[in-house]
């Protein structure tokens, strides 16, 4: 399989280098044609200033970036014409119709005369706009700007896709669309580059992600694979419900009970459940029933998980499994918080 | 990859594109309106109403700063904006050399100036019933006149920065200074030799010069040598916005 792109080395400097903001640090990687490529990281991680730099917008302090066998410093002319790019806000033109967005954008990119109407049309259909499509895009909701705003990155049939977030904000009905919408783009043999927070929606859609911390690329492989290499953050997960009047009082030390428990490492409560993080799932089992049965609780749910994506990225990014705990009350209210990576709360 | 004349055809189509959707967009936008449509007019009546001066030279005077100011608005005004809105995005990661993109935007001033200056001349024609002298040199010094000063205004909107507010102080100090040293309030005969001096160093002098020839048809300096300058400064004008863009695309603007 061949590379659609090739990074080395690639360093971004705000301001003056070794003097100004690192931002990206000698970065490399390849994504393949025909993958769906994942770039995750936390904020200020460098995603977005990656990809400005292989969208041409932003200019490297150092590295090479090749895209499709283009050297994107001294060959970018036909590398533009290949390429779509969706920035993180939707770049549409509030004043012009979305009929008129969409054939902006197909003359700028020379989509010949002929097709432009039919292709406007067809996208238009797709993303669900043909009936609002001589309704001027300021009217528009921040999902329909979205859908636009897509529609305007693919009339030109580009062969490699860049998109920045391209669902958050987003009713559940429109990221559906749009994740769909991805996977058939790259049935269709494009290559999409994916900047994402949404960690499940790249363990959804990416052959392969990449993990950047701190301007520097701290894990690439496919999402089961980085699964596979952090087993230590498997969990189980349990939901328990007090019979009586007096067994309620065991919820409100719920949460340092649960933690004590000999093999878990941290617990975490998300809703209703709790999250017992543990090497040993299958050993932990039967304490998480005892425990149940001694309290007087009822196990609604009981249930052993493997390392999500989310897991994977937060034990990389240095931000630690489970640093969303509770404190017990001797320790100050409940809340929810981050640890920054600390151990705080190991056992 | 495209070559030769396909290429230049290709990126002609794209900064007429280009002039296009932003004549739709920002035309009518009160920014626009106001530094473009407004501020020559009101200069124009600030600085001719009730001084003697005969009606052509009038309205070469006021041609002349149509132009100007007109030209010269749409560079600042829309390249920040877009910036900001992230529209300008879309463009640099077009398939076009920043040259083009650049005639596209220098086009979107140079149009609107001869709009509103045409509406201006023919206001001057059918009210006061001013006759040109020479129509073609006329023609000919709104066409590289709106060109250069546009070429002008994009300096300012080259400027690394999402806020249009920051463009503005300094586009119109500059527009203001050029104006001033020009020879549009007061003629260039009239002047010392060292505020002539001066004066050559503003664009503007030599498109109230060519006005002056076109329409009463009282020219100081050679028309030609007004021509040359004008296309001369509106290339030379280009060279530091595209170093600017440049040193934007270095910064992350």
């Amino acid at each position: 399989m061949t590379n659609a792109i090739k990074v080395q080395e690639l360093t971004k400097y705000y301001g003056r280098p070794g003097k100004g903001v690192l931002a990206v640090d000698q970065v490399s990687f390849d994504v393949r044609q025909g993958e769906v490529f994942g770039f995750l990281g936390p904020n200020g991680a460098g995603k977005t200033t990656t990809q400005r730099m292989l969208t041409t917008l932003l200019e490297p302090t150092e590295g090479r970036i090749v895209i499709n066998g283009h050297d994107l410093a001294r060959d970018a002319y036909p590398v533009k014409w290949k390429t779509g790019l969706v920035p993180e806000e939707s770049n549409v033109y509030a004043e012009l119709t979305a009929w008129d967005n969409l054939r902006f954008t197909a003359r700028l990119y020379r989509v010949p005369r002929a097709e432009r109407a039919a292709r406007a049309r067809e996208l238009l259909e797709t993303f669900g706009l043909w009936e609002k499509r001589d309704v001027k895009v300021e009217d528009f909701s921040k999902g329909m700007r979205r859908r636009l705003s897509i529609a305007m990155a693919i009339i030109h049939q580009p062969t490699l896709l860049f998109m920045d977030e391209p669902t958050p904000g987003l009713d559940a009905q429109s990221a559906r669309a749009i994740r769909d919408l991805i996977r058939r783009l790259n049935a269709e043999g494009t290559t999409i580059f994916l900047t994402t927070h949404q960690i499940e929606e790249a363990n959804q859609l990416c052959d392969r992600v990449a993990i950047i911390d701190h301007g520097q690329i701290a894990a690439i492989d496919t999402p089961e694979r980085l699964k596979q290499a952090f087993r230590r953050v498997q969990s189980v997960e349990v939901a328990l419900e007090p019979d009586g009047l007096e067994t309620s009082r065991v919820l409100e030390t719920l949460n340092v009970s649960l933690a004590a428990l000999p093999g878990v490492t941290t617990s975490v409560k998300m809703g209703d459940k709790w999250r017992l993080y543990t090497e040993d799932p299958s050993a932990l089992l039967p304490r998480v029933m005892d425990y149940a049965c001694s309290h007087g609780l009822r196990v609604v749910s009981l249930s052993t998980l493997g390392p999500s994506l989310e897991d994977v990225f937060l034990e990389i990014t240095g931000q630690q499994v489970g640093t969303v705990r509770h404190k017990t009350q001797e320790n100050g209210p409940r809340r929810r918080g981050r640890m920054g990576g600390q151990k705080g709360g190991r056992r | 990859m495209k070559q030769g004349w396909l290429r230049l055809r290709d990126e002609l189509t794209q900064a007429w594109t280009v002039a296009a959707k932003d004549i739709k967009v920002y035309y009518l936008k009160p920014g626009m309106l106001m530094f473009g449509v407004m501020m020559p007019f009101f200069l124009f009546f600030s600085f001719s109403v009730r001084r003697e001066m005969a009606v052509g030279q009038g309205v070469a005077r006021l041609l002349a700063l149509t132009i100007f100011f007109t030209a010269a608005a749409a560079g600042p005004f829309i390249i920040p904006l877009e910036r900001r809105l992230g529209t300008y995005d879309r463009l640099l990661a077009a398939p076009m050399s920043l040259l083009t993109l650049l005639l596209g935007k220098a086009a979107v001033g140079a149009f609107f100036a001869i709009a509103v200056s045409v509406i201006a001349l023919t206001v001057g024609v059918a009210a006061f019933g001013v006759s040109i002298t020479q129509p073609w040199l006329l023609a000919a010094a709104m066409l590289l006149g709106s060109f250069s000063f546009s070429t002008l205004g994009l300096i300012f909107g080259s400027i690394p920065t999402h806020n249009p507010g920051e463009v503005q102080m300094p586009s119109t100090l500059l527009r203001w200074g050029l104006l001033f040293i020009s020879g549009v309030f007061i003629p260039l005969a009239e002047m010392v030799p060292m505020a002539r001096a001066v004066a050559y160093l503003s664009p503007l002098t030599y498109a109230q010069d060519l006005m002056n020839h076109a329409v009463p048809g009282v020219g100081s300096l050679s028309p030609w040598l007004d021509l040359a300058m004008l296309l001369v400064s509106g290339v030379l004008f280009l060279i530091p916005s595209l170093l600017m863009h440049r040193r934007s695309r270095q910064l992350g603007y």
